[in-house]
């Protein structure tokens, strides 16, 4: 009797769990089937924005749809010790009350890991759960989704809506708005944000040490060179016991960014328009002439011991470098030109003074100098992160809205500065100071860039605000060491150039193969020993060139012909 | 196996309401996991096609997708014609031998030696830590790895240095790299994977060595002649499903600890199939590799089946 009631009773589980199991199965491709209806009504939805915008009058009352709208936006999440929740602070709160005040839109944060950003936005957009309104560092990921449709055409909403969005027009206006415009029919997949301070790298040097030594800041690679060797001979007196941790000069992962101002001291200064271009895909140089003797240069160093050994095997965000860096250990880095100064209380430089000692500190030096004996820094253009719908977002109008809010300078001037007394004070003469915040006013990236995504670099509602303001918008750095740093980065600088070249079909889909060859033939080939660096470089590149390196270059040189007659875009 | 004796048992023409009435339970029992292999691993496969089509992420439907040049089979041109492919596919089957040769025979020596102690307290122990290292993912163990084998921070290098001996180069030299990755698999699952070979040795008769040890068989000798052949139909069939992973590979072994100094030696099919595919949208020349490895992981276990059964073993059919 008890076994036949177990036995009911198991099949009655059995008949429940399959009953569930069947239902769960009935609804996913239900769910699938909305998802697929919703895809194609947005792609019709993008080819008749411009239809629609006759319409744009009844859709908006004073700026506000009727019924409320819900829109989702990626943001950055730096993953900052004791940092703020990138979705949800005072920041974020700002960002939505607004919106909904002047637009009646909704607005939700997705955030996405800032180091491994284009992995995580090629998997959500793989996976059709990208946010309505994306931002990226890379314009091949755009495109490769773009070229299978999954990108909205931006063209007809930035022209169509155009009444609707002053700040956004104000603040990008055509150069931004249009750059990555196709040039024959217009289509733009992407804004481009404005790069309010166009500075790139600097080198950074342990001023103290500098003095200790009693030696002057170097102004050329020989000159550093000996710096580098007196910081490594004098390592017991600089560091004591901690003599063997000694790195004279760092260079990290992603070593075409890092060392960027010594491969360009390698470059020639007045490189034609056209050289620059055809070998321009990879933004880090691979391929320009000039960068093997600078990678060379590195090579050398870095067998002389004059470098860290390690820096291959950790990977982007890892933070062991800037450890290093706050403990001490370094003496010289390359990195982004104000990277000390970043993260109030835990910047490299604030912890540099309370670990090691009051004068202990980086400056920005200017020591590679280029064959005019200048110090040549090509700069990109005005344009910073690329800004993008892709093809499931159903709201364009509302997304184009919170661009335009996103681009209102009182916007930008309430994300950079925060609250008066809680994250800036009023200077006498009118500018603002930033100071170290708490809690959720805890800004984690320097201005809040994450969230002001159609702008980088301070840009308040005057330029005089802003020039008074800039030197004191790292919190707890001397003004001094701010102003010198931007005054090295903006030395001898060349302005990068928008080539219209159109669509080169070649760059589809290579953009990452290609990204991670060109950082593993920055890596092998620096860490090589003297005697093989030659065919380790060599090797790398022929593997660069035959993986599509060469036929984006070869491309390049024919869209250039076809559209420019002499070697320049003038 | 106890359902297939149960169903031997009745003659044929007897399979009928009464053998139904007694079993169904055993066969509704069966059913969930049926459809369970199903919807998971059937349904997904007609996916497969995408490896001959031009693949779009727009288009929702794969059969209406157009297909590719070549008859469909582009991709997989393509795949041959790529250096990076066939570098991948090298490393994985060279990885995979390596584990083979050393990682296989690894557990079964431990599981003899582990065998003989007799002292059960610190058999247990043994045991118990030896297998611990199976549940640490390998992100933590690479953890662990970079704080062990750097080359200038590392313990294990430091401590060369002290001793006055040049640090080698466990992760950022090539070859070197090979020896850390193969030495690192093989403590992680050494231990895990002995247990099922010391299952098959508890169930030995015991008086097969009371046996022996009457006719004056020593230890080794009891080891040669009566626990290993014990556990030959275990150690078989584990071997003929090792082989039928000879170029599959997991992922996150590979995936965690290489960089890019070694990436030479360190790129396999899973990792390339993530950075070409998911990362590089190549959705289809990716599936195509994807559907090769499957192809030839069935040959080499139907294989290594058929061959088992030649030399007299059971084989897994």
């Amino acid at each position: 009797m008890k076994k036949k009631v177990l036995s009911v009773l198991l099949a009655s589980a059995m008949v429940l769990s399959l009953a569930a199991c069947g239902s769960q199965t009935a609804t996913a491709p239900a769910a699938d089937n909305t998802a697929a209806s919703s895809d194609t009504a947005a792609a019709p939805a993008a080819d008749t924005a411009a239809a629609e915008t006759e319409a744009t009058a009844s859709e908006l009352t004073d700026g506000k749809f009727a019924d409320t709208r819900h829109i989702t936006v990626e943001v950055y999440d730096r993953g900052n010790d004791g940092g703020s929740d990138p979705t949800n602070n005072i920041y974020t709160e700002y960002i939505k009350n607004g919106m909904l005040e002047k637009h009646n839109v909704e607005v939700e944060f997705v955030s996405v890991p800032r180091w491994t950003e284009v992995d995580e936005i090629n998997n959500l957009l793989a996976g059709g759960t990208a946010p309505d309104i994306c931002v990226t560092y890379s314009y091949p990921t755009i495109k490769t989704y773009a070229d299978m449709g999954g990108v909205l055409d931006l063209r007809p909403l930035i022209d169509g809506y155009k009444a609707d969005l002053p700040h956004l027009w104000d603040w990008l206006g055509e150069t931004n708005l249009y750059w990555d415009s196709d040039p024959v029919d217009g289509t733009t997949w992407a804004v481009e944000a404005k790069l309010a301070n166009m500075n790139r790298v600097n080198t950074f040097i342990r001023k103290d040490w500098l003095d200790k030594l009693g030696l002057k800041e170097p102004t050329t690679k020989e000159e550093f060179h000996d710096v580098l060797v007196a910081f490594k001979d004098n390592a017991s007196e600089l560091l004591g016991a901690d003599a063997s941790k000694m790195i004279p000069y760092s260079v990290s992962y992603d070593v075409g960014w890092r060392a960027a101002t010594l491969i360009e001291s390698f470059i020639d200064p007045k490189i034609s328009d056209k050289e620059y271009y055809v070998n321009g895909f990879d933004d880090r140089k691979l391929t320009q002439n000039g960068t093997k003797e600078a990678v060379k240069l590195l090579n050398q160093w870095y067998n002389e011991g004059l470098m860290w050994n390690d820096f291959a095997i950790y990977g982007s965000g890892d933070t062991t470098e800037d450890d290093m860096m706050k403990a001490g250990y370094v003496g010289a880095f390359s990195h982004n030109w104000d990277y000390p100064f970043r993260n109030g209380d835990d910047s490299i430089q604030a912890n540099l003074k309370r670990l090691v000692g009051e004068d202990a500190k980086y400056i920005a030096i200017d020591p590679f100098e280029d064959k005019n004996g200048g110090h040549n820094k090509f700069l990109a253009g005005p344009i910073d992160r690329k800004v993008f719908f892709p093809s499931t977002n159903d709201e364009p109008l509302a997304s184009m809205l919170y661009l335009d809010f996103i681009s209102d300078p009182e916007t930008i001037q309430y994300l950079q500065l925060g609250d008066e007394g809680v994250t800036c004070n009023k200077l006498d003469d009118g500018g603002y100071e930033i100071i170290a915040a708490t809690g959720d006013a805890i800004q984690n990236s320097g201005m809040n860039i994450d969230y002001t995504i159609t702008c980088n670099g301070l840009h308040l509602t005057s330029q005089d605000l802003t020039d008074k303001t800039l030197a004191h918008t790292y919190a707890g750095i001397d003004p001094e060491d701010v102003l010198n740093a931007d005054k090295v980065a903006k030395t001898d600088t060349r302005v990068g150039i928008n080539v219209k070249a159109g669509d080169i079909e070649a760059e589809g889909g290579v953009g990452d193969t290609l990204s991670a060859k060109r950082d593993q033939v920055y890596d092998t080939a620096m860490s090589a020993s003297t005697a093989d660096f030659d065919s380790v470089w060599d090797e790398g590149i022929a593997d660069y060139l035959g993986a599509g390196g060469q036929a984006i270059i070869d491309e390049r040189t024919a869209a250039w012909e076809k559209v420019y007659s002499g070697d320049s875009v003038e | 196996m106890a359902g297939k004796n149960a169903v031997a048992k009745p003659p044929k023409q007897k399979l009928n309401k009464a053998y139904i009435k007694r079993y169904w339970q055993l066969y509704a029992l069966l059913l969930l996991p049926m459809v369970y292999l199903f919807v998971f691993k059937y349904v997904p496969m007609e996916y497969v096609i995408i490896a001959f089509k031009k693949y779009s992420i727009v288009e929702r439907n794969v059969f209406k997708l157009p297909w590719a040049k070549n008859h469909g089979m582009e991709y997989f041109i393509k795949a041959f014609s790529n250096r990076d492919f066939i570098n991948a596919l090298r490393n994985t089957i060279v990885l995979n031998l390596l584990d083979l040769v050393i990682g296989f025979p690894i557990p079964i020596i431990f599981a003899l030696i582990l065998n003989e102690l007799r002292f059960k307290m610190f058999k247990k122990t043994v045991q118990t830590i030896a297998y611990m290292p199976h549940f640490l993912s390998w992100v933590i163990i690479y953890g662990l790895t970079l704080q062990l084998f750097t080359p200038t921070d590392g313990l294990v290098n430091m401590a060369i240095k002290a001793m006055g001996g040049d640090p080698i180069p466990f992760l950022n030299d090539a070859k070197h790299w090979v020896g850390t990755y193969i030495g690192l698999g093989v403590w992680q699952s050494f231990g895990w994977n002995s247990i099922i070979y010391l299952a098959a040795i508890a169930g030995i008769s015991p008086e097969l060595y009371e046996a022996a040890s009457v006719d004056g068989a020593g230890r080794f000798q009891k080891m040669w002649h009566i626990t290993l052949p014990g556990i030959k139909p275990t150690i078989v069939v584990l071997l003929i499903m090792a082989l039928g992973n000879i170029i599959g590979s997991g992922f996150d072994r590979p995936f965690a600890l290489q960089n890019n100094l070694v990436m030479k030696n360190a790129e396999v099919i899973a990792t390339y199939v993530y950075k070409a595919g998911i990362k590089g949208l190549q959705f289809s020349l990716t599936t195509a590799i994807g559907l090769f490895q499957s192809v030839i992981n069935v040959f080499f276990l139907l294989g290594a089946n058929w061959l088992s059964r030649k030399m007299g073993e059971r084989g897994i059919w």
